[in-house]
This record gives C-alpha cells, sequence and structure tokens, in this order.
C-alpha cells in the first residue's frame, strides 16, 4: 500500500461520506445508495471473473437471489428484515455451488453462456411461477432496512467498504495469487498440486455472497423485488462496470460501478437519448482503454509503477 | 399433430438461419458474436420501413434489408472488431455494446410498440387438411434454400475453400496467400445477411420491437451451444431439435415455459456434452 494510494482512498471516501449530508436531497442520497449498491456488485463480480478469467455472465443469479430471499422472508413471511442478509448470503452461495460444480470445468465462451443460461432460466422460474413469486410484478412491501435514508446509505456504504477490503485482502494473499494463476494455466496448477477445482468453486462461492449481499440491500431499499433483479442486462451492467473500472483490480471495479452510474444520472437531462448517450460513450471507452479507465487512469495519476 | 410437426419445422428453420450465421463465424474468425440478435432485429425493422414507410416493392425491400445489414455487419466487423479481436472478452464487450445501441436507437426511432411487417403471402395454404398461413411456409422454404445455398458455396467455390481453409489454420491460410482479415469481413457479411434475411421473412409472423433482439440472441445461442460451437449441420440438427420443443411446449403445456426449453438446452448440453452434438474441442 502505498502512500499516495491511503491518501487516494481516504479523499474519495471523505467525499463518499460527507456529499450525502451536505447535499441533504432525499434523491441524491438514493442515487448514492444505488452506486454504492452497484460497487458491492462490481466489485464481487470482478472477484472472480477478473482474477480467474472466467467470464461469468450471470452475476445476476446471485444477485436476484439474495434479493428473492429477502423477500421471501420479510415480504412474505414477515420476518425481521436483518434476518434477510445472512439468508440471501446463503441462498446466493448455495446457488454458487450448484452452477459452479458442473460449468466450472467449461472455459471461456460455455462458461460464460452456461452462467447467462442460469441467471435466464432463474428469472423465467420467477416470472411463471406467479403464485409464488409474484410473476412480473415481483413481491413489494418489504421493510427498509434502516429508517432514514441517510441512515441506510451509511450502511451500504460501509458495507461496500467491508466488500473492497475483504475482497482485496483475499485477491493480495496466497489465494488470490493462485487465482490468478489458474488464470494464467490451469493445466499447470493442476501439475504443480493446487486443488484447482476447489479454488475455482470457493471462489465463485466468496463472488456470490458478496454479490447476494448486495441483491438484500437493493431489495430492502426498493422495498421491492422483480423478476428484472435476474435479468441478463444486470450482469451485463456489472460487467461493464469492471471493465470500465480496470478487471482484477477489484477497488476499480467498485469505482467503475460508481462511475457508471453517477454518469447516468448526470444525463437525465437527455431524456430519452440518455442511454443511447451512455451506450456509445461505453463502446468508445472499451475501444481506446482496453484496460479500462479508473484503475489506469489512477496508476498514471500517482505516477510510479503499479 | 400435422400443425405441430408443420409449426416446427417453420420455427426450427428460422432458428437456423439465425445460428447458421452465428456459428459460421465463431467457427471462421472466433468471434463470439453477440450483436447477431441486432442483425435479426435490423433486418425486421428494415422490413418494416421500407415496406410499411417508404412504401416500396415487397421483394425490393427484402432484398435491400438484407443488403443493408449484410453491409452493418461487415462494417462492424472492420471497423469495432478487428482491432480488438485478440482478446475474446473485449470482443464479446463491444459486440454487446453494439446490440444494446441499435436497440436503444430503434427504440428511439420507431418507439417500443410492436410493428407491423406486411406478409408477403397474405392467404392460408392447405396442406393435408392444416390450414397454415402462408408467410411462414415461405419463410420455411426460404430458409431452406438459404441454407442450401451457403452450404454449396462454402463447399463448392474457390472462395468457400478459403473460408474453410481460414476456419482450419488462418495463419497457414495466410501463408498460403488467402487474405485471412478480408475472409473475417466477408463471413461476418453472409452471417449478417442470414440473420437479417431471418428478421425479414419472420417480420409478419412475430412481433417487431426494439427488445426481439435479446430472445433471437438467447435462442441462437442455445441452439449453437447444443449443436456444436462452430458446427453448421450441428446447429441445423439442433436448431431441428430446439424449435420442435419450443413447438411441443407451447401447444401442448403453456407458452409461457417455452423461452426455458433453449435454456435448459443450454445447460444440459454444457454439463453433459460441453463440446454439443457435433461441435469439436475448442481451446478458449
Amino acid at each position: 500500500m502505498g502512500k499516495r494510494n491511503t491518501i487516494g482512498a481516504a479523499v474519495l471516501l471523505a467525499l463518499f461520506a460527507g456529499l450525502p449530508p451536505l447535499l441533504h436531497n432525499h434523491y441524491l442520497t438514493g442515487v448514492f445508495i444505488v452506486c454504492a449498491i452497484d460497487g458491492i456488485w462490481a466489485a464481487s463480480w470482478d472477484f472472480f471473473s477478473g482474477l480467474t478469467g472466467r467470464e461469468n455472465f450471470g452475476q445476476a443469479l446471485f444477485i436476484g437471489g439474495g434479493a428473492y430471499a429477502a423477500a421471501f422472508l420479510n415480504g412474505n413471511f414477515g420476518l425481521n428484515p436483518w434476518f434477510s442478509i445472512p439468508a440471501g448470503i446463503a441462498v446466493a452461495v448455495v446457488f454458487a455451488l450448484l452452477v459452479g460444480f458442473p460449468t466450472l470445468r467449461l472455459k471461456g465462451p460455455y462458461f460464460a453462456l452456461a452462467t447467462l443460461a442460469s441467471a435466464a432460466i432463474m428469472q423465467q422460474v420467477a416470472i411463471n411461477l406467479w403464485q409464488y413469486t409474484g410473476g412480473s410484478e415481483g413481491i413489494y412491501g418489504l421493510d427498509t432496512l434502516i429508517e432514514s435514508s441517510l441512515g441506510f446509505y451509511y450502511l451500504v456504504l460501509a458495507l461496500m467498504v467491508a466488500t473492497v477490503v475483504v475482497l482485496g485482502l483475499i485477491a493480495r494473499s496466497r489465494w488470490g495469487t493462485i487465482m490468478r494463476a489458474i488464470k494464467g494455466d490451469e493445466t499447470a496448477c493442476q501439475a504443480a498440486g493446487i486443488n484447482v477445482t476447489f479454488y475455482k468453486i470457493a471462489s465463485l462461492a466468496v463472488s456470490a455472497a458478496f454479490a447476494g449481499l448486495g441483491g438484500v440491500l437493493f431489495a430492502h431499499y426498493q422495498q421491492a423485488v422483480t423478476p428484472d433483479d435476474f435479468d441478463v442486462f444486470l450482469s451485463i451492467s456489472v460487467i461493464i462496470m469492471a471493465y470500465v473500472g480496470g478487471l482484477g483490480t477489484i477497488w476499480g471495479a467498485a469505482c467503475g460501478g460508481i462511475l457508471l452510474n453517477l454518469m447516468l444520472e448526470l444525463m437525465r437531462g437527455l431524456g430519452e437519448y440518455r442511454l443511447w448517450v451512455y451506450y456509445v460513450i461505453l463502446m468508445v471507452v472499451l475501444f481506446f482503454m482496453r484496460e479500462g479507465f479508473v484503475a489506469p487512469l489512477w496508476r498514471r495519476l500517482r505516477g510510479g509503477n503499479a | 399433430m400435422l400443425t405441430v410437426l408443420i409449426y416446427g419445422a417453420v420455427t426450427s428453420a428460422v432458428l437456423a438461419m439465425l445460428a447458421v450465421g452465428f456459428t459460421l463465424i465463431f467457427g471462421v474468425a472466433r468471434i463470439l458474436n453477440l450483436a447477431h440478435g441486432a442483425f435479426y432485429a435490423i433486418g425486421a425493422y428494415c422490413a418494416y420501413s421500407f415496406t410499411a414507410l417508404l412504401k416500396l416493392p415487397l421483394i425490393v425491400s427484402a432484398l435491400l434489408s438484407v443488403a443493408v445489414v449484410a453491409v452493418f455487419g461487415m462494417a462492424m466487423e472492420r471497423v469495432l472488431v478487428r482491432p480488438l479481436r485478440r482478446s475474446s472478452l473485449a470482443v464479446l464487450m463491444i459486440t454487446l455494446t453494439v446490440a444494446l445501441t441499435v436497440e436503444q436507437v430503434l427504440f428511439i426511432a420507431f418507439g417500443s410498440q410492436s410493428k407491423n411487417v406486411p406478409a408477403f403471402v397474405n392467404f392460408p395454404i392447405n396442406v393435408h387438411g392444416v390450414s397454415v398461413d402462408g408467410q411462414r411456409l415461405l419463410a420455411l422454404a426460404i430458409a431452406v434454400v438459404l441454407i442450401g445455398a451457403l452450404w454449396l458455396f462454402i463447399q463448392r467455390t474457390r472462395l468457400g475453400s478459403a473460408i474453410l481453409a481460414v476456419s482450419q489454420d488462418p495463419e497457414a491460410a495466410q501463408y498460403m496467400g488467402i487474405p485471412a482479415n478480408r475472409i473475417f469481413t466477408i463471413v461476418m457479411g453472409l452471417s449478417a445477411a442470414l440473420a437479417g434475411a431471418a428478421g425479414v421473412i419472420s417480420g409478419p409472423f412475430l412481433s417487431v420491437r426494439p427488445t426481439m433482439d435479446q430472445t433471437a440472441m438467447i435462442t441462437a445461442f442455445s441452439v449453437v451451444i447444443v449443436g456444436g460451437l462452430g458446427s453448421i449441420p450441428g446447429s441445423i440438427l439442433a436448431a431441428c431439435i430446439i424449435g420442435y420443443s419450443q413447438t411441443i411446449v407451447a401447444f401442448y403445456l403453456n407458452p409461457e415455459w417455452t423461452g426455458t426449453v433453449s435454456l435448459v438446452a443450454i445447460l444440459l448440453t454444457l454439463v453433459l456434452r460441453p463440446s454439443g452434438l457435433m461441435g469439436r474441442v475448442v481451446n478458449a
């Protein structure tokens, strides 16, 4: 940890902690809450896919799993909303194990497609089993975790920082080294006596746990869940955030999530052209900045080597 | 029973058109083109604009639409995909953003309601006591002809041999004097033209709306996975399997579950036989 990294993180954190109370605007606080949740999702995606190089196109499976767990327990059965957090994480981890065992031996496009398909199947199930899931309307009437929106924001922000720190620490540990080695050459890892399957599945489960946590927070923030929580589009947005942030950096991915969300919010004035402009900007970023935007920019600003 | 047989054949044929183009560009250039569904949507919207808005004759607008989609596909390959081709994730992302951008452009230009493309054949045709609307039979016929023509083109012509050579080993083909990059562009054009044609001929009996590319994309994906990435006969076979399963589910169970069929097929294939029915093993 360089000195400048610490200063940079502190400034950013101070900005995010200080801005919402200063602005004192309910709507903007909501925007910041969504930013932080997106940060959690992008960091969780980057942890697995950025480090192991296996692109997961179904992160929404874990997000939706967490969100629906919250909706069932709190919305349908009226349990205390704080139970949602462990339950949502547990459901997401179970999904990760169910998907991970059969699909993680697949490589490249095959793994991407398998994950994409699993999330899409769950979305269909959530729509078609409307007796239990409310169909395409979803489930609403969830309690919020903390009454004041500013309080909720600080909870989400704290959890986002915790996510980035925990995942970042794992990424720097021996475990993270093994994940990067798997990205480089899986066969060589196996030959070196590393239990590749275990590390892949465990990493996916960790990634899912944090995505599920984000899903729970999102469900309680919206006080509703819809099948869109499983949508391909959500998975893809998460990937784009991590890509723009800089793959494999985790903190960069989280910043990418925040940045893209703020950008989308700033373009609200463009009306129906908003998404179009957003996609065109994305295309330009993807095309000219193949390493992403946030992390490389910081490296350049900070100077020196990575 | 006969109804299921005929409707299943039509669904399978349209699926096959989508999947063959998708698998072709993957097999030859290793490009997993997530904008393939967008080609299909552009085809359908072109057909709508040329016929309903510009009042051009049907045949002319059909050919024009296919040409527009082919040019769009070639331009995309040349400008956006080629510089990024070394990274498979970058290709996925850029084609994806192309798809999203196209969807938004269609949404802004045409709105979210579904549009009607006039049918080429307006009358029902009686097949052994089952009345089928003519457009569906025409779609079936055109699909069979186009896929057959593509097959002959690849197997019999000089350019086709060049395509096969590049698909086996781009570098070796290059040494033999085959311009691999130009082949990629041509194949992308062919692939886009097929998807566009699928959009044009199935437009009249589907709802043409900006989000139509997503379902098309996912179904084409599943067909290609089941058939084996890169294998044309595999995707035709898989198109029939999935087309018929969808039709059977829609007829005997519930139309709501048709979307799930292809997804379950993807998962089953990936778990049981990842290289697909007729795929070669791909080292990604």
